[in-house]
């Protein structure tokens, strides 16, 4: 196996590969669906309220600002930069903090404190960035509120936000339909135009053929299955070991891919056979789509092992050891369709040839 | 004195049940042109690509510049070019494109794809997508390809099949180039005319066997029969035909005959073309 011609046949997928509608379909499908996910359940144009501070002394409420989790904080060097941002529509409000601020405020003097306020800020977010400064201004004071909130939930507990649900099918979409269809179509239609021959008659073995075209497969697979989580701020805190993850699922769906292509003569037998088995690909989806179906009814199918490492790290905190089942799993099945490869690899060889 | 650029003994390739190359043994030197001529489905396509590693030969053995083809086929095509029967060009890619993937994919560094696309006459569309290019340009094309890597071996199945003559002349040029550079050039085709031409020597095939291989020349002078063909004078004014076959020991009384006795209007002579010859052998044409 030669890595320069490796490089050399994948650089040639990616320029002229490209070029194809099933990889712009790859592509675009899960964006449009991440798109309307985060439309309709409101991720992707929710912001958080935006809450600037300009600091003329050294106070605590600055860097709890731009550390809180629950706003977005931004520090400006002067007032009026501040009162810039706010005019412009950059920040919902905007507050100066005077010097010796923290320790007037521990002392329990009566301090006043600059807030622009954009005029176009909605509601909801001036009142939340009002209590939140205030709940900051409480902590530097060093006086807690003797209150407790105990919450009690209502409705279905067991109820999970239909964002989370859908998530799983999208991923499964960039991950499987990219890595699969990608490197499908594009050995089928080598085989079709019989330039997959003239190749073959060159120093690059049908294996580096198949492995630069599934290559691509997980290229798109990786980058897609990435920037769907990242438009559905589903990065969770493990982000190495989620890619790594989608990156195990990605080359398992191109192995697929590689061995559906060697096995298919034409385009039309492909797309036929891909509508006849894809619902298996995106099976798993539907018990994340709908939790009253058991867990176990996902585990029949191959794709619940890329999926669910995914739920598990980005949805539920998982880490390695809860995902390692899952990863053997899929590391054993990629080799078993390696193998597989490899036996088509050689038929493919010899049918070429007859063709 | 040249070597054996290949050597094939009692090559066979079965189809299942249908033997398409049958016990064929047969060399070719270095520096050579061999036609290997015969009709659609006498094997020559099949030889071709057990010639180039495309297909492994179900018996009998088969060395590519002092290499077993099945033992090291990657090593033989490292130095051979195979220009197809059938186009298999990227047509979305251009020429220049074409041949750079394919230059690439064979190490070569120094490649001049302008250079290469000029000598198949093709200079000036180098940037042109696959898919405009005519029949003509598109097979002057898949030459080019075959040639890239300067192979020691070229194999051309029918290049010249269904071409216009002008794009026929132009492969045929790039063919002799080739064997004067050095390479050895193994030719399929059904044009007598063209292996007639080419070839230094030619090999007819037939049910998957050789019937017969040897120099043009010498086929005719062992097949062929050579004949005056004379148009006569008749006696209510028309034109009679007379075929005097030479060679035979009545010949020359015939010849004085013809000439003593009747009013000879026009007379050539007349060899055997190659086509001839394998009627006479095979009992068949060869676009049967």
């Amino acid at each position: 196996m030669s890595l320069r011609r490796v490089g050399i046949l994948l650089g040639k997928e990616f320029r002229h590969g490209s070029k194809s509608f099933i990889f712009i379909i790859a592509i675009i499908m899960p964006l449009v669906l991440s798109l309307v996910l985060s439309l309709v359940f409101g991720n992707l144009f929710s912001e958080k309220p935006r809450l600037g501070v300009s600091d003329e002394g050294n106070s605590q409420v600055t860097s709890l600002i731009t550390e809180s989790d629950s706003i977005v904080g931004r520090e400006y060097d002067t007032p009026e930069k501040l009162r810039k941002a706010v005019e412009d529509g950059a920040l919902d409000m905007g507050i100066v903090l005077p010097p010796n601020f923290d320790s007037l405020a521990e002392q329990g003097q009566m301090t006043e404190i600059t807030a622009y306020v954009w005029g176009e800020s909605l509601a909801k977010d001036r009142l939340v960035l009002g209590t939140t400064i205030a709940n900051m201004i409480r902590d530097v004071a060093g006086q807690e509120v003797p209150v407790e909130i105990v919450t009690t939930s209502l409705g279905d507990d067991e109820s999970i936000p239909w964002d989370d649900r859908i998530l799983p099918i999208i991923v499964l979409l960039a991950i499987v339909f990219g890595g699969i269809m990608v490197p499908a179509t594009s050995l089928v239609d080598e085989k079709q135009k019989r330039t997959l021959s003239a190749l073959a008659i060159t120093p690059a073995s049908l294996m580096e053929i198949f492995v630069s075209k599934g290559l691509v497969g997980v290229v798109i697979s990786i980058f897609m299955g990435v920037l769907v989580l990242v438009l559905n701020q589903a990065f969770g805190s493990q982000p190495l070991l989620l890619v790594g993850m989608l990156a195990l699922g990605a080359v398992m769906a191109s192995t697929f891919g590689i061995m559906l292509g060697a096995f298919i003569k034409d385009i039309t037998s492909l797309f036929a056979i891909n509508k006849a088995i894809g619902i298996l690909y995106y099976a798993p989806a539907f018990v994340y789509l709908f939790p009253g179906i058991p867990q176990w009814v996902g585990r029949i199918f191959p794709t619940y092992y890329i999926v669910q490492p995914v739920v598990e790290i980005s949805q539920q905190g998982g880490t390695w050891s809860d995902v390692a089942p899952e990863a053997f799993i899929l590391i054993g099945l990629i080799l078993v369709m390696i193998g597989i490869v490899g036996i088509l690899a050689k038929r493919t060889a010899q049918r070429e040839a007859l063709a | 004195m040249a070597g054996d650029a290949i050597v094939a003994e009692e090559l066979t390739y079965r189809y299942d049940e249908l033997v398409a190359v049958d016990h064929i043994s047969f060399k070719v030197a270095e520096g050579e042109i061999l036609g290997f001529l015969g009709p659609n489905g006498a094997g020559k396509s099949t030889t071709v690509k057990v010639l180039t590693g495309q297909l492994q030969p179900r018996e009998g053995k088969v060395t590519v510049l002092g290499i077993d083809i099945t033992r090291d086929p990657e090593k033989v095509q490292a130095q051979i070019g195979v220009c197809f029967e059938i186009t298999n060009l990227y047509e979305k890619m251009s020429a220049e494109e074409n041949l750079k993937l394919f230059a690439r994919l064979f190490g070569v560094s120094d490649f001049d794809a302008g250079a290469l696309l000029e000598r198949v006459g093709l200079a000036g569309r180098e940037r042109d997508r696959v898919e405009e290019y005519s029949k003509g340009m598109k097979q002057r094309l898949m030459v080019a390809r075959a040639l890239v890597n300067r192979p020691s071996i070229l194999f051309l199945d029918e290049p010249t099949d269904g071409l216009d003559p002008a794009s026929a002349e132009n492969i045929r040029k790039v063919i002799l180039e080739e064997r004067e550079r050095g390479a050895t050039v193994f030719l399929t085709t059904h044009d007598m005319m063209e292996a007639d031409k080419l070839s230094d020597r030619v090999g007819f095939i037939n049910q998957g066997k050789i019937v017969a291989l040897d120099t043009p020349h010498n086929l005719k002078q062992q097949y062929g029969k050579r004949a005056l063909r004379a148009q006569i004078a008749g006696p209510d004014g028309g034109l009679e035909s007379r075929e005097i076959i030479m060679d035979q020991p009545e010949t020359v009384e015939a010849v004085q005959e013809l000439f003593g006795q009747e009013q000879v209007v026009t007379i050539h002579s007349e060899e055997a073309s190659l086509e001839d010859i394998f009627i006479d052998i095979t009992g068949r044409g060869l676009t049967e």
